[in-house]
Order: C-alpha cells, then structure tokens, then sequence
C-alpha cells in the first residue's frame, strides 16, 4: 500500500539519522524517520551484564533481534560463518530509536586537524586506499559545536595542548577525575604527557531539563537510569517530533530504496511491524544506517542505472570498512586503585594521536570504563591461570586493583576490509544479510604496538608492580565504532558521495552517518558523526527549494 | 494484598510452598534439568566445580551453574546441546579408558589433571566429528563463568553469591557497596 508522499526519508534513528531528520524538520521539511527498532524503554532493561550492549552474551538489549538479524563473516582462509549479534564478530551497534547513541560510553570526541588530511601529512600508504577528506575540521568546527550544545557535552580542552581550536567553550563543566583518573593523571604528568578531563555526552551539571550524572558504577553498554547520558533519543529526535513535522516511524525494515529510470531516488520499500510491505514516496532518500547497514542497504537496492546497488558503479560501495583497534596495557596494583566511581574512564590524553616518529596517526589513550565481573574474568596476566582457585583469587583479589590504559587506534583504510551482500544468507524479511571480509591494514597492528607500549609504561610510572600489553589490530575490522563504507571525496570514480554526502550520481540520495568518514581517526567517532549530521542535514535544509533534489 | 510489599508476597508464598514439600506426595524428586540427564548433570557439576572451587568463599556448585548452562542450553544456546551431549560422552570415555570411573567419582586431583589434558588439547583421540575435548572445555569454562558471575536471573549466582564475593552489589549498574567487610 502507497503511503502519502514526505519531503524526506531518513532510514535509521541513530547517531546521524536522529540530526538529519531533526535538521529537515525544524526547517519545515515533511518527514518520516524510519527505525526498524523500538524506541529504548528503560525499565525493560535488567541491569544485567549478560544482556547488555558491551557484552552481550544473551541478548543485546537495545537491539537487533538475533534470531531475526544474521550477518555472514569471511576468514582470512576463506571459510564462511553465519554469525549472530550473540555470537562470533558480528560487529553489532544497536537498533533502536538512539541506536548506539542509548547505550554508548559517551566520549565526545573532536577529531583533529590532521585527521582530515592524513595523505598530505604523511603522504600515501602502500595497500591503504588513505585519502583525505573533501572537507577540513575548519568546516565542521560550528557543527562539532551544534552537536556539543544541541545534544550536550560535558568537557575542557584547556589543558588539552593538542586539541584543535574551538569557538565556543563546550557546555557543562568537565567530570571530576576518579581514584584512578588522579593515579593516572599524576603518572602522565610526571612523564610530561599532557592528560585532561575525557569530554562526554554525558551531563556533568543538569542540562536540557535533565538531570546530571549520579557516577554509577557503569552506564557504557547500558541505558541511564536518571537520563543524563545524552543521545538522539532524548534530545534531537524528540525536538523533530515537537515541530509536528517528523514522524518516527518504528519497527519497520526498509528493504530498499527505489531507484527510477531517471536515477532519482523515488522512495523506499519497507517491511512494517507486522511484517507487511510497503512504499514510502518521498522527494528525498537519506541513508542513516550505520557503515555496515547502510552499505548493505544500498547493494540491496539494484535499478536499471545502477544494477550492483545503489550509487556502487564504480564499486566502492561497503569498501575501506574500518573500525578501531582497542589497543593497550593493564597494571596490576597492590592497594585498590578502583573505587569505581563510574562509569570508570575519566582522564585522556592526546600525546600520541599524531606526529609519532615512523607512524601514521596513531590514538588517544585514556582509562577505561569499569569492568563487570563477568568481562573481568578475561583479564588476566599471560600465562596465569583460566580457571580454577588461583583464577578465582584473582578476580576478587584483583578486581579493584587492577588498571587498564587504551585507547583506540586510527585504522589505515583497506579496499579489501568490506561489507557485501551474501545472496544466499537471507534476514527475516528475506533479504541477503551483510557480509563482512577483508582484514586490517598491516600498519594498524605497528601501531598498536607503539600505543600499547606507551600505556604500558604510564602504568608503570603510575606504580604497577606488573604489567603488559594487550595489543590489537589484527585480523577483520568493524565492531561498534564502525565506518568509512561510503566515503566523501571529489572523485566518483573513488568516493560513494560529495562533500555534503549526497550520491555522486543519484542528486536525491543522501548519507548521513559513520559511512562517511575518510577515515576513522584516532578517536571514538560519534561526535563527528552527529556534526556530519548537523554538515548534510543543514545542507540539505538549505539547498532544498532548488528543485534539482525532487523526483515529480 | 494491598497491604503488603512485593518482598512480604514472595516471602508468604514461599512459606505455602514450603509446606507444600511436607506432603507425602511430593516426596518424589522430580528430574530438575530440562536438558541434561542427572548423570550429565552430575559431570557438569563436577567439571565446573574444578573451575570455579570453593574455598573461603561458594563455587561453582553452591552459585546453581548447572541451573544457568541447564536453562540457557534449552534456549538461547540451543545449538550447543550437540557438543555439550557428545562432549559429555567422549570426556567419560577418556575418564574410562584412564582411570575406569565416571568424571564425577574421581578424586579431585585426578579431575583435574583430566581437565588439564583437556585444556591442553591432548586428548585428541577422543574427537568426534566436529569437535573435540579442547573447544568443548572452553565452552564450559566460558558458560561456567557466565553463570557464576552473572545475574541470578539466569539461573546461576545463586543469592549473588559472586557480587557479595566482589564486595559489589546489586543492581549492579546504579549500585554502591553496601556488603563492608
Ligand atoms: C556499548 C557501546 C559503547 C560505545 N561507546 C562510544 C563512545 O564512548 N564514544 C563514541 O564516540 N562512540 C561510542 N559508541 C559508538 C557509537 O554509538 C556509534 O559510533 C554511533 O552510534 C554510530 O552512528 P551511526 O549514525 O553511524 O549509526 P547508528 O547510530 O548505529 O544508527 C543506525 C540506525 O539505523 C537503523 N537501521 C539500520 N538499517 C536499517 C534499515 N534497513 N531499516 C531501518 N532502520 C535501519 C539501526 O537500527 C540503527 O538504529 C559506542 C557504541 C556502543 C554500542
């Protein structure tokens, strides 16, 4: 059944969909948010560290359904595996109105300088398709800081001498440093590291009518109780909703976005809650699907023009699929440097994120959230037991006494690291499932190394009788901070879209989410996922009375 | 009812049902597993016991992990039941051939030396098609984990008997410490 025709279709109420479709309404445009989630209910959720968004053991519960959601991973040997979001890499986000934006750690990080312009700082890389980015941080400062105001973030780059420059100061004062903040700080200080205050999109003080964080003892991977974490779900979306012009219309799977004979985008088709299908006419598409999603979403959307999927004639859709390698060091201690005051990460710093002598990028190192007991039981020193009474004596010898240093390390893109559709692996609904193959690019795991070292030794400093490294960056990328699927540039031939994330060839399709990115940086991504949101849905906004976005 | 709490119905009813117990018909003890055999149950039992022993604080046994691995076998983990079953069978094969008893009738030294082999992937010989001892052990030791140091609700940490030992409580998410030894 044909629905009445909207300005716009945003697919997906996460990070970048929840902005742009918040952009479109407030600026009068009629449209429908499509979500094939639910929105969050709190109280549905047990505090329960096996059904929770960082371990999701169970279940995940913010979403997907893992009956209803597989995803086919390749090894490097070639071998096949239908994987779940319970089981073996599937590289789950969320799904539901806020999407990873619910249950996040929360880290507001701005990318730097440098981030969009690797390839001119550090020249090309063999076997990286390393590009820069079409636009500069100069050109999305004001929407790094709509998104630090509109959503809220708690933070001072003061003494941060590596933080790039700012406007405005962010909203709410920075979160005080907890027992192992000040241990670390202290340590960092003495090696003459320049540490500060993690910024978040987390409430400090009470904010947009909500109230401030009461530290509990962990919130990443878990909704808040009290409402302080600040996502999509209860900031942008509500204010789409309050303009009477946005629908969000939830539950429902979009199948694939209808590409005419003219090479407009004409609509969507979805499958409702009740698993019924439909067509949704709108004058213009965007896609917020997360990098894996939406990628498969546009393969799966194959027209006459273009017959391997949407805007991928030169195939680039669902290439250079980066992630981030977590790479670090944990210290033992012999008096109890948690006291778990959460959710546990509280001091960063940015020493290593460029200029490394020998590397490129590189990453931030900060503490890490608090550990539940079940995630806790995989930390151990190598070579120390896996089970039995010294295994046991560790965990509760040591839960309190041990510290983690890590941080996330910019992945070089790799063509090959990517998402395609598997046409014999069908969802649900039907539709060949995301299939996800390739590995990191040999750097990444050099550069781990490099981190992993200097986390090793900030420990040390910090009084660690012992210490040692985890190191990744091996092996297929992806996982929550996802990105770099359908990328900006100039270039068609190597690029998804323009610089304001519109199709090179398909003038009514957009992207709005972590598909965008160039690369991935050396930090947590949503922060400039949400400013993309704010850089295409003002684009948007702005250009939408000249006609050339309209199909009629 | 109004008058009562939530904690007063549960505690009431659990009286009823304790009296219930009382009655000679009841005195059958009715097969508790949904999965496992008693005597499956009875090496699982064993195995992560050895993983997670008792010592000044309860293990494996006392937290109910049978229970949480019993349930989540039956649901969510439904496609481990052909390795638990045929993993179960070949570790008291490889008990017969060395020490001609049961897993759960060895001494515990002998119990872990097995384990040990396990771990180590040195009884290959016992593989079955498309699986083998090793992989077997880590999903035990992996559920036995889970259960222990997860949510009661599950089936496992019976009485959050692993928070109480982690001196963390309950709700974990927005709790503070209230177990101060
Ligand atoms: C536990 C956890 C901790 C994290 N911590 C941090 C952190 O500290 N800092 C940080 O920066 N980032 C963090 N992240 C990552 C962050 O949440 C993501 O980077 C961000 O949400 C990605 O934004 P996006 O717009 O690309 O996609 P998403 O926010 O994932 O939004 C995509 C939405 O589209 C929907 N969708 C997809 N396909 C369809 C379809 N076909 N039809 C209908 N709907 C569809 C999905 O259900 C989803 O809701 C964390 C994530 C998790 C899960």
């Amino acid at each position: 059944m044909n629905k009445k025709r909207v300005n716009a279709v945003v697919i997906g109420a996460g990070a970048g969909g929840g902005i742009v479709a918040k952009e479109l309404a407030v600026n009068g445009l009629s449209v429908v948010l499509f979500e094939r989630g639910k929105w969050p209910v709190y109280d549905e959720h047990p505090n329960d560290e096996l059904i929770s968004q960082r371990t999701e053991v169970l279940g995940s519960p913010f979403g997907p359904d893992h009956e209803k959601n597989p995803r086919v991973v390749v090894e490097a040997d070639g071998r096949r595996h239908i994987v779940t979001p319970i089981a073996g890499g599937y590289s789950n986000n969320a799904a539901c109105v806020g999407s990873g934006t619910v249950s996040y750690g929360a880290m507001a990080w701005r990318f730097m300088k440098e981030d969009f312009q690797l390839k001119t700082i550090y020249g090309p890389v063999e076997g990286s398709t390393l590009e820069d980015w079409p636009i500069t941080y100069d050109d999305l400062e004001p929407f790094y800081e709509k998104a630090e105001w509109e959503i809220g973030v708690s933070g001072d780059d003061a003494s941060n001498p590596f933080a790039p420059h700012r406007r405005k100061k962010q909203p709410m004062p920075p979160f005080e440093y907890n027992h192992e903040g000040t241990v670390i700080y202290n340590a960092a200080k003495r090696l003459g590291l320049h540490p500060f205050p993690i910024p978040m999109l987390r409430n400090s003080v009470r904010y947009n009518q909500r109230p401030a964080c009461i530290r509990n003892r962990m919130c990443c991977g878990f909704a808040c109780p009290v409402d302080a974490k600040n996502g999509t779900q209860n900031t942008v979306i509500p204010i789409a909703l309050k303009t009477g012009n946005c629908e969000v219309r939830t539950q429902c799977m979009i199948a694939e976005i209808v590409i005419n004979e003219k090479g407009k985008a004409e609509g969507v088709n979805y499958f409702d809650e009740k698993n019924k299908g439909h067509f949704q006419p709108a004058d213009i598409v965007v896609v917020s699907g997360g990098a894996i999603e939406t990628a498969r979403l546009l393969l799966n959307s194959k027209s006459k023009l273009f017959p391997r999927g949407a805007g991928n004639n030169y195939d680039w859709v669902g290439r250079n699929l980066q992630g981030h390698a977590y790479t670090g060091a944990f210290g033992l201690f012999d008096y109890d440097i948690l006291d778990l005051t959460g959710p546990g990460a509280t001091v960063a710093l940015c020493d290593f994120n460029h200029h490394n002598p020998g590397m490129v990028g590189g990453g931030l190192l900060a503490n890490e959230f608090n550990r539940l007991p079940y995630l806790y039981t995989n930390i151990r020193p190598p070579g120390s037991a896996r089970w039995g009474i010294d295994h046991k004596k560790f965990q509760y010898e040591m839960y309190r006494r041990t510290s983690q240093v890590v941080g996330p390390i910019q992945e070089m893109p790799a063509f090959d690291s990517r998402v395609t559709v598997d046409d014999n692996v069908k969802d649900f609904w039907g539709l060949p499932v995301a299939r996800l193959s390739g590995s990191r690019h040999p750097l990444d795991y050099e550069n781990c190394r490099f981190l992993s070292a200097k986390a090793e030794e900030i420990l040390k400093e910090a009084g660690a009788y012992h210490t040692w490294q985890s190191v990744g960056g091996r092996g297929l990328s992806g996982g929550q901070h996802q990105a770099g699927t359908a990328r900006m540039g100039n270039d068609k031939k190597t690029s998804v879209v323009n610089r304001f994330g519109q199709m090179h060839e398909i003038d009514n399709l957009f992207i709005a989410d972590g598909s965008l990115m160039v690369n991935n940086g050396g930090f947590n991504p949503a922060l400039t996922i949400m400013a993309l949101g704010y850089w295409v849905g003002g684009y948007i906004a702005n250009n939408f009375s000249s006609t050339k976005f309209r199909t009629g | 009812m109004d008058k009562f709490s939530r904690r007063d119905f549960i505690k009431t009813s659990g009286i009823v049902a304790g009296g219930l117990l009382l009655l000679p018909c009841c005195r059958y003890t009715e097969q508790p597993y949904r999965f496992f055999s008693p005597e499956e149950a009875d090496c699982i039992i064993a195995l992560s016991e050895q993983i997670i022993p008792h010592d000044k604080y309860p293990g494996a046994t006392d937290a109910g992990v049978i229970y949480y691995i019993d349930r989540q076998l039956s649901s969510v983990f439904h496609y481990d039941q052909q390795t638990y079953r045929l993993g179960i069978e070949s570790m008291q094969l490889a008990c017969n051939d060395m020490h001609k008893k049961l897993f759960q009738d060895l001494p515990v030294s002998a119990q872990i030396m097995v384990m040990e082999e396990m771990e180590a992937g040195n009884l290959n010989k016992y593989n079955w098609p498309g699986g083998n001892l090793s992989s077997f052990f880590n999903l035990v030791l992996k559920h036995t984990m889970q259960a222990f140091y997860g949510s009661p609700i599950h089936g496992g940490n019976k009485d959050y008997m692993s928070f109480e030992m982690l001196q963390i409580d309950y709700p974990l998410v927005i709790g503070q410490n209230r177990y101060n030894s």
